[in-house]
C-alpha cells in the first residue's frame, strides 16, 4: 500500500529502509519525503514504522537465540 | 513543391519503419492464428491496417513534397516464436519508430514544415498510446496472470 | 440555522468519507485500466460516480439545512500497488465508511431529523451493497487464486 501518496512511497519501501537501518520519523522524511508535502500521511507513516521496527527486533530477537543455541551445542 | 530537401529523406526513414512493421506484424498475427489465439491475431491484424495507414500518409507526403518514396528499404525485423517473444519484438519495433518519430518532428519544426510535422505527431500519437501502449499491458498482464493463463484470454 | 448542530456535524463527516472514497476508487479504476484489467475498471469507475453522487446528495441537504458543507477535508486515501490489496482496502474503506453512516444515522434519529436519516439511510443501503461485492471479490481471489480471478476481469 501506497503509505504517502504526495511522493509515492509505500509500506513496503518503508520496511526495506528500516530493514536498512533507518529508525525515525526525521529519516524517513529527509531520505524519501515522507509527510514533508501535505502530511496526511503522518499517521500512517508513523504505524508502519513502529509496526517495521517492533517485526525487525523481534527478527533480531530469534535470530540471536538461534546462535546462543548453535554456541552451547 | 519542395520546403526542404532533408524532410524527405527523413519521411523515407520513417517508411521504411512503417514498411518493416507490417511485414513483421503480418508474420507475427499469422503465427497467433497458427497457435490458435484468434483474438491476438484479430488485434495485431488490424495493426496492419493502422501501419498501412501511416505507410499511406507517409508516401503521399512525399510525393506532395516532389520526392520518390523508397518501397524497398527496411529495417530490422524483430521476429519471435512464442508469445513473449513476439510482444518484446513488437514493442521494440514501436520505441524505435517512436525515438524517429520525434527526431523528425523536430527537424520539420526546425525547416517550418508544419504540416508534415502535424501528420507525424497524428502518427506518434498512434504509436505511443494505441500500440505501444496496448504491447505494454499485454507483458504487464502476462506477468500478473502468468502465461497460461494469460494466452488462455486471448484464444 | 434551520438544522440541528450535531446533525450537521455528523453530514460533514459523513461527507468526507465519501469524498475520501470519490478519489480512492477513481485511482484505483484507473490503475485497473493502465493494467488491461478492464472490467475492473469499469466496476469501480462506477463505484466512484456513485459516491459522487451521494456527496451531492450529502452537501445539497447541508445546505438546506443552512449549513456549509465542508469539501475541503479529505481522509486518508488507501493506496494499493496490486489489485487484491486494492480491493481489499477499498473494503477496509467502505467498512469505516458504513460505521460513521450508522453513527450519522443514529443521531439523527435523536435528534428528530427524518430526512436526513432517510437520505442516509439509502446511501448505507448502497454502501452495503458495494462492501458485499467486494467481498464476493476477495473470497473468490482466496478460492480461484489471484491469476485466474484477474483473468476473468480483462
Amino acid at each position: 500500500m501506497y503509505v504517502c501518496l504526495c511522493k509515492g512511497v509505500s509500506d513496503h519501501t518503508i520496511r526495506q529502509a528500516v530493514d536498512d537501518g533507518l529508525s525515525s520519523m526525521r529519516e524517513l522524511r529527509q531520505q524519501y519525503g515522507v509527510a514533508s508535502q501535505c502530511g496526511c500521511c503522518k499517521q500512517c507513516a508513523k504505524e508502519v514504522l513502529a509496526d517495521a521496527l517492533q517485526q525487525k527486533q523481534r527478527r533480531f530477537a530469534q535470530e540471536s537465540l538461534i546462535d546462543t543455541d548453535v554456541c552451547y551445542a | 513543391m519542395q520546403i526542404d530537401k532533408d524532410v524527405v529523406t527523413h519521411l523515407n526513414r520513417l517508411l521504411a519503419f512503417e514498411l518493416t512493421s507490417i511485414d513483421q506484424y503480418m508474420e507475427h498475427s499469422r503465427r497467433y492464428e497458427d497457435l490458435g489465439l484468434n483474438k491476438l491475431y484479430e488485434r495485431i491484424n488490424h495493426e496492419v491496417d493502422d501501419e498501412r495507414g501511416h505507410a499511406d500518409l507517409l508516401i503521399r507526403r512525399i510525393l506532395f513534397l516532389e520526392g520518390k518514396p523508397d518501397m524497398e528499404t527496411r529495417h530490422e525485423l524483430r521476429l519471435g516464436k512464442t508469445v513473449p517473444q513476439m510482444i518484446e519484438g513488437d514493442l521494440a519495433l514501436e520505441r524505435e519508430n517512436a525515438k524517429t518519430l520525434r527526431e523528425v518532428i523536430s527537424h520539420c519544426e526546425k525547416v517550418k514544415d508544419f504540416v508534415t510535422r502535424d501528420m507525424l505527431v497524428g502518427i506518434l500519437k498512434d504509436t505511443e498510446e494505441d500500440h505501444a501502449y496496448w504491447l505494454r499491458k499485454q507483458l504487464g498482464l502476462i506477468e500478473k496472470l502468468g502465461l497460461p493463463l494469460y494466452l488462455q484470454s486471448q484464444l | 440555522m434551520l438544522g440541528n448542530q450535531q446533525v450537521l456535524q455528523q453530514l460533514n463527516r459523513v461527507l468526507t468519507h465519501k469524498l475520501t472514497a470519490i478519489n480512492q476508487y477513481f485511482l484505483h479504476a484507473r490503475m485497473y485500466q493502465n493494467w488491461g484489467l478492464q472490467a475492473l475498471n469499469d466496476r469501480i469507475y462506477k463505484a466512484s460516480i456513485h459516491e459522487m453522487k451521494y456527496a451531492d446528495d450529502i452537501i445539497e441537504r447541508i445546505l438546506l439545512l443552512e449549513g456549509l458543507p465542508n469539501l475541503q477535508e479529505l481522509g486518508k486515501l488507501l493506496i494499493g500497488e496490486a489489485p487484491a490489496e486494492m480491493l481489499a482496502l477499498d473494503a477496509k474503506l467502505q467498512r469505516s465508511d458504513i460505521d460513521a453512516i450508522r453513527e450519522a444515522m443514529a443521531i439523527c434519529e435523536e435528534q428528530q431529523d427524518y430526512v436526513s436519516r432517510d437520505m442516509l439511510n439509502h446511501i448505507l443501503d448502497g454502501q452495503e451493497e458495494h462492501v458485499d461485492w467486494l467481498d464476493t471479490q476477495l473470497d473468490l481471489i482466496e478460492q480461484m487464486g489471484v491469476e485466474t480471478y484477474l483473468q476473468s476481469k480483462l
